[in-house]
């Protein structure tokens, strides 16, 4: 027997009591809830917990000592454990580290298993549309009108068109994510245009699957492991020997997956693949070149996947390429390094949770006189352009490939 | 990913940022290493320096003569480790001691002036702010927002203390009662003491308040003039002259927010020193990161040291560990400034104590080995004692210059030091004097370091 066929052996034995065993990757996370020396300083920076008060949600310690430690099935949690926005503020503070978004995610599975009629609706809504089309956002209908869209975003960013390619045996597979697939598609192109710059060997998939993200975030674990599967088997039949991302989340979630499927090809954000493997040498050479740049004030917004799932050393290349830009004057907020509340799945089922909870990042944000905010994220753009927008302020949101790429001269 | 730096400094409360911030100010390149918060962000948010001799029930009343009985006493406290050195002169070891400590407190105390925790006090005597439980401490500086005035100096002053609804972590009455049965008993005044509840909601309910809501909340535009509003009322009730609050006062603006209330209410307005996490201790911490990253430090947040290359006795580099990166950074010098067992610089099992970056070897509070210490066997039953658990004084043993050294005494590193609460050879919880260990032990080891490096290069 294998440790698959284990699995779901024992869980077999275990069905009636709605107790789902933990998979062996999952087992240092439920350890790190044991360390939890119930101190409570995590409260004090949980931006759920500061925007709409502990008795809503009732915060990062009390998912460590009571919501993580309730009956098998997790049911009576479930009020609570699905405004977690996962942002990692409570573990970064924690004395003990203790991975409460990731037991999130382990709760939120087991009430998935179990009680699928007390997981939210929107999230409900999600799932049937990444079983149907393997994407977190119902793909465009018309493909012609998918690219007029493309187009249009293009001309008006000024960033040039350069076709799809796939092949195998590249040096990177570049992998958009959702947002960037079918929404957000400037920065999917925006991508595509610096990797050209710079003569980077890459390719794109051939078919664009989701990255898992969303259904493990939801709890999901069957359909996260299925899309996991899927797209180790195109990375591996690429025979890439890097993955680079744009999206923050993809990146934390592929930095985990090609460690734990084995993917023998780690995965960047395009940011850290710019700063280690291209370098501020040709960077800063490539970005004097443009002529006449435009004077800019921006801001900074660190998402969550970057600095706190992954590093925040990524975010300090962030800020080493844009003081590398001519006419860029960098003003950073105090709550630069805020959730944007769009994470967790909360904006889809929650969204005056998320909306609350990105209040403090623009007030902070108001405060610079910055006209631009850039972040390295195509959700945590669209979360804080939504809401500027809705609040009638001027201030403009920029994915920061997308602002790479319109300052990167015409190739040459 | 590699990084290439004059010093590192491993941990970021109170040893850490200090030694960070005085490195950097002197030029040096600094990156400082944090996993995660620890004991500077939960204390009180006031700076001990030496309240209490161990077993002695009578506070110190200044902290120089708290350091003078130490130096006979404890002659291996980390306070006295500036007395090793052998270049300092037998007559100058206790102006030097004196020196050094007050030398910290005075920077420290200049340092965080205009950050949103300012303090006041200093190194000439102690001050006993009032805590929640309604009973007073001796320490060295508080924030100024717990300073309470003239309240027991005034013959006619009235005491109120100050309740929210709804928030559990403060009882007015038993603080009230407390407080009154100590003045009573030192014969001094307030001779009139009371309490009240009121009113805060920051989102619309009257319970389950927490105290980083209230903080936050009482920051925002008309917070103030609202609760002052409520106050009014119970302040004219019982002619009080001064207002105690639970240290919530606010995160950004707790300084102003109670210059704001005095002027409204016409009273003096405090925060009492509350229980762990406090408020004015995150506010601390935040002051500290401040005037860290003002200086020119470079703080790497979500990083853990967990390997180390060491050549001959020349610590290279160390590996910095996030959720998904390494991080490879050389320097020339390095501060070990993890903390205790909170922090995670000595952590202790069933095999025994270990310090768990570089392994180094800890010893008892009377600097015997510790390495078979077993915590369950040397902790006393009683969990408040007059000499506290002697579990709490084990750490390391440093030589003069603030280097870990190993049994034969020997430095571990030539370019290794250490600060800060992974120091063995004191009790901070007995004698009142966490913070000022942390800080002046992170100004000397920080001093050393600065100092190693220019004589390497
Ligand atoms: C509940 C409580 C209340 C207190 N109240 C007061 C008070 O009111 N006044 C007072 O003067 N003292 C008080 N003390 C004592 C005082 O807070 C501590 O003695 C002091 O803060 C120690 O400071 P430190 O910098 O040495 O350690 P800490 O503040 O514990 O900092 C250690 C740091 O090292 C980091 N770290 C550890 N290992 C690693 C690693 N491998 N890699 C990277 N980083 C690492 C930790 O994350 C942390 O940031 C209190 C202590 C406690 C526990
Ligand atoms: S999760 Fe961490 S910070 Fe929160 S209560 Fe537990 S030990 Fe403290
Ligand atoms: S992950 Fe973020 S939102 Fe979730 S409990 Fe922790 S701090 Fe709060």
């Amino acid at each position: 027997m294998d440790e698959n066929e284990a699995f779901e052996y024992v869980k077999s034995t275990l069905k009636k009591e709605k107790i789902t065993p933990y998979h062996s990757d999952e087992l240092e996370i439920v350890k790190s809830i044991g360390a939890c020396i119930n101190c409570g300083l995590c409260i004090n920076h949980c931006p759920v917990v500061a925007s709409v008060g502990l008795d809503r949600f009732s915060g990062p310690r009390s998912i460590a000592v009571e919501l993580s430690r309730s009956p098998p099935e997790f049911w009576a949690t479930a009020d609570k454990v699905y405004l977690c926005t996962g942002c990692g503020t409570c573990r970064e503070v924690c004395p003990k580290n203790v991975n409460i978004p990731e037991i999130v995610n382990i709760v939120r599975a087991n009430i998935f298993e179990h009680r699928p009629d007390l997981v939210p609706k929107g999230l409900m809504i999600v799932k049937e549309i990444i079983e149907e089309h393997n994407l977190a956002f119902e793909p465009w209908e018309d493909k012609e009108e998918k690219e007029e869209s493309r187009d249009m975003r293009l001309e008006r960013l000024g960033i040039p068109y350069i076709p799809d390619v796939v092949k195998e045996n590249a040096e990177v597979l570049f992998y958009p994510g959702c947002q960037a697939e079918e929404r957000a598609q400037e920065v999917r192109e925006a991508a595509k245009a610096i990797l050209d710059y710079f003569d980077v060997d890459y390719t794109l998939l051939d078919e664009f699957s989701c990255c898992s993200l969303p259904s493990h975030l939801m709890g999901d674990a069957k359909t996260a492991r299925n899309l996991a599967h899927q797209l180790k088997g195109k990375v591996k039949k690429l025979g890439v020997k890097k993955v680079v991302t744009t999206c923050a989340g993809c990146t934390s979630n592929l930095a985990d997956l090609s460690v734990r499927d084995e993917w023998g090809a780690p995965a960047y954000h395009l940011l850290e693949y710019l700063v280690e493997e291209i370098g501020f040498e040709k960077l800063a050479d490539a970005l004097k070149k443009v002529a006449k740049p435009n004077d800019v004030h921006v801001s900074v917004h660190d998402p969550c996947h970057l600095i706190r799932h992954t590093s925040r050393q990524v975010m300090e290349h962030a800020l080493n390429i844009l003081r590398l830009m001519p006419g860029v004057r960098v003003t950073e907020s105090v709550e630069h390094d805020n959730c944007c509340g769009g994470g967790g799945m909360v904006s889809f089922h929650a969204s005056e949770v998320a909306n609350s909870v990105v209040q403090e990042n623009m007030m902070a944000l108001e405060k610079t006189g910055a006209e631009r905010l850039v972040t390295p994220c195509p959700l945590c753009t669209a979360q804080i352009e939504n809401n500027l927008f809705k609040s009638g302020s001027s201030i403009e949101v920029d994915d920061l490939t997308v602002f790479i790429a319109q300052r990167l001269p015409k190739k040459e | 990913m590699d990084l290439e730096t004059d010093l590192v400094v491993i941990g970021g409360g109170m040893a850490g940022l200090i030694a960070g911030t005085i490195a950097a100010e002197a030029g040096l390149d600094t990156i400082l290493l944090r996993k995660g918060q620890s004991a500077t962000a939960y204390s009180s948010g006031a700076i001990d320096v030496i309240g209490y001799l161990p077993e002695a029930s009578e506070p110190i009343i200044s902290p120089e003569e708290g350091l003078f009985a130490l130096s006979r006493l404890y002659p291996l406290h980390p306070y006295n480790v500036l007395g090793y050195d052998k270049r300092i002169e037998f007559e100058k070891v206790m102006e030097n001691i004196v020196g050094r400590t007050k030398d910290t407190v005075t920077w420290l105390k200049a340092h965080l002036d205009g950050t949103i925790a300012p303090l006041m006090g200093d190194f000439e005597s102690n001050m006993h702010p009032i805590t929640i439980l309604g009973t007073t401490k001796p320490t060295c500086l508080i924030q100024k927002t717990m300073h309470n005035g003239d309240v027991q100096d005034r013959e006619d002053s009235v005491l109120l203390f100050v309740g929210i609804m709804g928030y559990a972590d403060f009882n007015p009455s038993t603080a009230a009662k407390t407080y009154l049965e100590d003045r009573m008993a030192a014969a001094g005044p307030p001779r009139k003491v009371g309490h009240c509840i009121i009113q805060v909601m920051p989102f619309g309910k009257p319970y389950n308040v927490s105290s980083i809501e209230l903080a936050r909340h009482l920051d925002h535009e008309g917070s103030i003039e609202n609760l002052a509003e409520q106050l009014k009322e119970h302040i004219e009730q019982i002619g009080a002259t001064h207002v105690a609050f639970p240290p919530v006062l606010g995160l950004q603006d707790a300084l102003k927010n109670k210059e704001k209330l005095e002027e409204l209410t016409g009273t003096t307005v405090f925060e009492l020193l509350g229980f762990p996490p406090s408020i004015p201790g995150q506010r601390l911490q935040r002051a500290l990161e401040t005037i860290f990253t003002k200086a020119g430090g470079k703080m790497l947040l979500g990083h853990e040291a967990t390997s180390y290359l060491k050549v001959d006795d020349n610590l290279k580099s160390i590996t910095a560990a996030s959720p998904r990166r390494e991080i490879k950074i050389d320097a020339k010098a390095f501060v070990l400034a993890t903390g205790k067992y909170i922090g995670g610089g000595i952590a202790g099992d069933e095999t025994g104590l270990r310090e768990t970056v570089f392994d180094l070897k800890p010893v008892t509070g009377d600097y015997h080995s510790a390495m078979e210490i077993v915590p369950s066997r040397f902790t006393s039953r009683l969990s408040i004692s007059p000499t506290g658990q002697p579990i709490q004084s084990c750490g390391l043993s440093v030589d003069p210059r603030f280097r870990p050294v190993d049994e034969d005494g020997l430095e571990w590193a030539k370019n290794l030091f250490a600060a800060g609460a992974v120091l063995a050879g004191y009790n901070y919880s007995v004698e009142k004097s966490g913070l000022g260990v942390a800080a002046t032990s992170g100004y000397s080891a920080a001093k050393n370091a600065i100092e190693f490096i220019k004589e390497v290069a």
